[in-house]
């Protein structure tokens, strides 16, 4: 954090008087993040290449899309052909910041702060990519550009451990531009609306750090998707992680179990917990929440504002914050004060003559017996 | 002949010095000569079908096992089943050179029929696997062929609620587990693509008028000049055993990049040494198993029956007639021999036409009529439903958020009570 944001003096007197600061729970600008960009621009060619996925038919861009800053713009995502997802895309912009802020990935947190580990994990991951990366890896090779880009960028042949090392690249170049919160013009309603998010609100508690995130898992109450247990092709897709992660009971089980598949609790008491989001961004990454059941941010307000939804094991922090409605709106100012411009720039995005390369059949390699593989 | 080793090698040499019936295996090593008995062909009978006491066959296990053969959903991107590629229309083979693969990718070589299947020992062209019940595994998981995953094949069974009571009626089991999906197919294929009705076989139970006269010579010079019966004997007609024949590698590597992919994904994925990954333009095949040099481009003999279905031949695909197999053998094999493992069994032979066009109507007497015809029509596959006893939403009037009710509608629940016991 290289800013922070100090409030209104008159606000923060009030603010101890009823929420105790605590340690870490501060907000700032994000730190720039340095990357390599022409290795980030080869990791953008594999980034919207949907030969990265088993068939072919789908890329990392397909669910995160730049059109709504790098999420999907539905509630649940589309996943690998033959099986929909259960939850929410949400948006990879400045997810390399995730490393540093100790924040893990996925909204159930299965994964630590390694892109690395992230990239891997959606490539050969059954529900999204299903890639064999040994495939993978020739496929990049029998492609003249690809077998050009590595050597240019110094990284010889293609392989699968260099995408691990390209794909994080480039998401590191996918950061937050002019947000108005990082360069210090909030208008008098998002300033308001930031003191309601450290003082009445609370938002801060969980929503802290550079990243708005704790990188913790709670318990808020939203309710289930029912798409997920009406359309086989959802229950399918959330059932087969809960085989391969073996989740106890999982055939009988009906919702979602969020970080329960990390924290494995007997009695189910960690049952609904879900990683804390960024809340950087959203004004293009609606819908919210991890199945999108809140359509936009004032229904994510609302929902706040009511204590969250229904839960046997609620979060205690989730409680009624009787904010008026001139607090309802300055809160949703200052949360729309934390995106930034849309990243649609060429620099984050292949164009659509460079897309139309990636169907092209495969060229066979001339004088192929004499050439070393 | 046995596989030349160089285990076998020495123990062969040591053989010689103390034991004089080993001669003739060491010998082998060098000329060719025949050692080993050959079992002569016979009739092949239903009885003879391998039933596992850990997967016994029943006509029940067999009929899901033919529903899962056709379930698309028992692999990758849910489009494509075991029939796909070993397909009904298509001597339960599949017709091309070179087998079509999972979509985005080709097969690498020629897609064997799974008529007959249940009597192999070792399946695959590099005998990889030894079980009907790990080969559908090997085929649904593959990157070039089902590209599945166990734990979603398994949800899916889990979500089809005919499965989940067949499963149960058939295994015991309270859910579809996924290896018994392998165990069902395995069942099917034992019991129902078997093909023991050939004018061979009836012949050889003692019906002479069974086969032409055409044919009835072919078989002689199958047992005797064309010496098709030192690798093709006994009533399955191949005796399991690898050699390298030196068929001509296939055209598509040289002209197709996607089988140039495939070519050297499986190179990478067998986990040969760089020098190999670099430099092989030719089928490894028993090399990619045992990993020893002299295995070099080996195959396992396939049996020759039921051929007149699976056209093209050998395990690229490289000969579209049986004439041309013909053909090759009678020229004493090709000269696609990289690594000099070629088996030194084959040498010109020497038939005329008219053995020829014997030898080929004694192939053709070695299929019966088509197995399972019916199939040609695919079945009706069942279908997905949501879990039993979903709890379902309903948006209360005057509610802001949905909330979750028992089916019964009796009484909003929301917690770890939205459990239902299948």
């Amino acid at each position: 954090m290289k800013k922070l944001y100090s409030m209104p003096l008159a606000v923060a007197s009030l603010i101890a008087f009823t929420v105790p600061a605590q340690a870490g729970q501060e907000i700032g600008a994000l730190p720039a993040v340095k990357y390599d960009k022409a290795k980030a621009a080869l990791g953008k060619r594999l980034f919207f290449d949907p030969r990265l996925s088993g068939d072919a038919a789908i890329s990392c861009a397909s669910c995160h899309n730049p059109a709504n800053q790098f999420s999907e713009g539905v509630d649940l995502g589309k996943a690998y052909p033959g099986t929909r997802h259960y939850r929410n895309a949400p948006t990879v912009v400045n997810t390399a910041a995730k490393k540093k802020a100790g924040v893990a990935w996925f909204w159930d947190g299965r994964i630590g702060t390694s892109l690395n580990d992230v990239t891997r994990n959606e490539i050969t991951e059954t529900i999204v990519m299903n890639m064999d990366m040994r495939m993978m890896q020739e496929r990049l090779k029998q492609d003249p550009v690809y077998v050009k880009m590595f050597k240019d960028v110094g990284m010889g042949e293609p392989s699968n451990g260099k995408v691990r090392k390209l794909i994080p690249e480039y998401l590191k170049s996918l950061q937050s531009k002019n947000v108005p919160f990082d360069q210090g013009k909030l208008t008098a309603s998002a300033k308001s609306g930031m003191a309601l998010f450290k003082g009445k609100a609370g938002c801060v508690s969980c929503h802290n750090g550079s990243l708005f995130t704790d990188g913790k898992a709670h318990i808020l109450g939203v309710a289930e998707n029912p798409k997920i247990n009406s359309d086989p092709l959802r229950s399918v897709t959330m059932h087969a992680q809960y085989i391969f992660l073996g989740v106890q009971n999982n055939a009988n089980l009906r919702f979602d179990v969020g970080h329960h598949v990390v924290t494995k609790k007997d009695d189910g008491s960690d049952y609904r917990s879900f990683m804390t989001p960024t809340l950087r961004e959203l004004k293009y990454t609606a819908p919210y929440m991890h199945n999108g059941m809140l359509a936009t941010l004032d229904d994510v307000i609302n929902f706040y504002n009511n204590g969250g939804g229904i839960d046997p094991n609620k979060d205690s922090l989730m409680k009624p914050l009787g904010l008026s409605k001139k607090e309802k709106g300055d809160l949703k100012a200052f949360l729309l004060a934390l995106s930034g411009d849309p990243l649609t720039g060429p620099e984050y995005v292949l164009s659509s003559s460079k897309i139309k390369d990636l169907s092209k059949p495969y060229a066979a390699i001339k004088n192929w017996r004499k050439t070393p593989n | 002949m046995n596989r030349v080793k160089i285990t076998y090698a020495f123990l062969s040499a040591l053989a010689v010095a103390i034991a004089m019936p080993l001669v003739a295996q060491a010998k082998d090593l060098g000329n060719g000569s025949d050692p080993d008995n050959d079992a002569p062909l016979a009739a092949l009978e239903k009885s003879a079908v391998p039933n596992p006491t850990d997967n016994l066959i029943t006509p029940e296990k067999a009929n899901l096992g033919m529903l899962l053969y056709f379930d698309t959903r028992m692999g990758g991107d849910a489009s494509d089943s075991c029939a796909s590629c070993h397909n009904p229309k298509q001597g339960w083979a599949f017709s091309d050179p070179i087998c079509r693969g999972y979509p985005g990718t080709v097969h690498w070589r020629n897609c064997q029929t799974t008529v007959n299947s249940a009597y192999l020992k070792k399946i695959f062209w590099h005998g990889s696997t030894t079980s009907l019940e790990a080969q559908v595994f090997s085929a649904a998981l593959g990157a070039v062929s089902g590209n599945g995953e166990r734990d979603v094949m398994e949800s899916r069974l889990q979500h089809i609620p005919y499965y989940v009571k067949e499963f149960r009626k058939v295994f015991g089991s309270r859910q579809p587990k996924i290896q018994d999906f392998a165990r069902a197919v395995a069942v099917f294929e034992r019991n129902d693509l078997i093909d023991t009705q050939s004018p061979f076989d009836k012949y050889m139970r003692g019906d002479k008028k069974a086969m032409t006269a055409s044919a009835v010579r072919g078989m002689k010079v199958f047992n005797g000049k064309g010496n098709c019966i030192e690798c093709h004997n006994g009533a399955l007609t191949t005796e399991e055993k690898y050699y390298n024949l030196g068929v001509p590698n296939p055209p598509e590597w040289d002209e197709s990049g996607l089988n140039q992919i495939s070519y050297r994904f499986e190179n990478y994925a067998k986990g040969v040494t760089e020098k190999l990954y670099r430099n092989t333009h030719t089928d490894l095949g028993l090399y990619f198993q045992d990993k020893e040099a002299s295995t070099k481009g080996l195959f396992k003999t396939p049996p020759v029956r039921y051929l007149s279905y699976t056209a093209p031949y050998m395990h690229n695909g490289a000969f579209f007639t049986l004439e041309e197999v013909v053909d090759f053998y009678n020229e004493g094999g090709g000269t696609n021999d990289p690594w000099g493992t070629k088996t030194k069994i084959l040498k010109p032979l020497g038939l005329n036409d008219k053995e020829k066009a014997d030898l080929v109507a004694f192939l053709e007497a070695l299929s019966g009529p088509e197995v399972r015809k019916d199939l040609k029509k695919e079945p009706k596959l069942p279908e997905y439903a949501p879990l039993p006893n979903t709890a379902y939403t309903v948006l209360a009037p005057n509610a802001k958020y949905p909330f979750y009710h028992h089916p019964d509608g009796s009484k909003a629940a929301f917690g770890p009570q939205i459990m239902a016991r299948n």
